[in-house]
């Protein structure tokens, strides 16, 4: 009998697999490793979050949430001109990165790769505001160094068969 | 070397611009660039320009790139032009999917200019 993606999830190691998936990203798309750290994004500032919906097998969302300067050089890195202020493309390109992030992360687990589909990223920009989920079957917060810059990145389930 | 012209198709305009300069370091001798950011932008590219590779990502709004894959093989538009996806949709599924639709190859987000030059080099007719 086929083991259920719960199990499978929980057996195995999401959190090693999280930072793998940050880490091959940031390497491939803008050169430079990501890797895990105990500090937080400054709060107060301005913060840039990309959400990306999880749903099928899994549901929930994987954020990515960064300052103003940090999301500026992640922009840069990918396109290679450094943007002068948070415009689209700044919030095209950390869309990107969560979106990639996300596929790596569930390409890891056997049960979530073809069972779960990610949705189109959205983007939420201010200070001081708060990403509400209805209800949490579990979440994984991370958080990375990029270059001298802070990422935080989240797995949250709200579900899972 | 015959020149090509090449559609990009995804709905970010930084992927965009990343596949076409990993294009480019593959040495593809490109004549011209065309973008779409969804599967119906690129039909309507298509109807008015030739292309000999398209590049399309899956999951993107309006017509994701599976549907724009089978109405592009269904409609006989760009009939022998070679199609590659590049997603993050990477599972066995989604591959053999893509596959069946139509595509002649598959590269996975994140990817390296090295891994575009070797799904796509071999497609093309360059000599």
């Amino acid at each position: 009998m086929a083991t259920p993606a719960r199990e499978r999830l929980q057996e195995s190691a999401h959190v090693l697999h999280l930072d793998d998936a940050a880490d091959e990203v940031f390497r491939l798309m803008m050169g430079a490793p990501c890797l895990p750290v105990e500090e937080s994004v400054t709060e107060g500032g301005e913060t840039i979050t990309a959400v990306i919906g999880l749903a099928g097998v899994m549901s929930g969302a994987c954020t990515l949430r960064c300052d103003l300067e940090t999301a500026l050089r992640m922009a840069e890195c990918m396109v290679g001109t450094r943007p002068l202020e948070l415009d689209a493309m700044v919030k095209d390109a950390i869309g990107e990165v969560c979106n990639m992030v996300a596929g790596a992360w569930k390409g890891r687990h056997a049960g979530l790769a073809g069972g779960c589909m990610l949705s189109t990223p959205a983007v939420v920009t201010g200070a001081n505001y708060q990403l509400h989920m209805q209800q949490q079957e579990f979440r994984i917060d991370r958080r990375y160094c990029f270059e001298e810059h802070i990422v935080s990145i989240s797995i949250i389930c709200e579900s899972i068969q | 070397m015959s020149e090509i012209a090449a559609l990009i198709v995804d709905d970010s305009s930084v992927m965009r611009k990343i596949v076409e300069r990993a294009l480019r370091q593959a040495g593809l001798p490109l004549s011209k660039v065309h973008e779409a950011s969804s599967g119906v932008e690129a039909l309507d590219v298509l109807s008015s320009e030739r292309v000999q590779l398209i590049l399309s990502d899956i999951n993107m709004p309006m017509m994701d790139g599976l549907e724009f894959l089978r109405q592009l093989r269904s409609q006989a538009l760009a009939p022998e032009v070679p199609v590659v996806m590049i997603t993050t949709e990477s599972s066995e599924e989604h591959v053999k999917e893509a596959i069946v639709a139509g595509a002649q190859s598959y590269i996975r987000k994140p990817f390296t200019a090295e891994q575009v030059k070797d799904r796509v080099l071999p497609l093309l007719d360059l000599a």
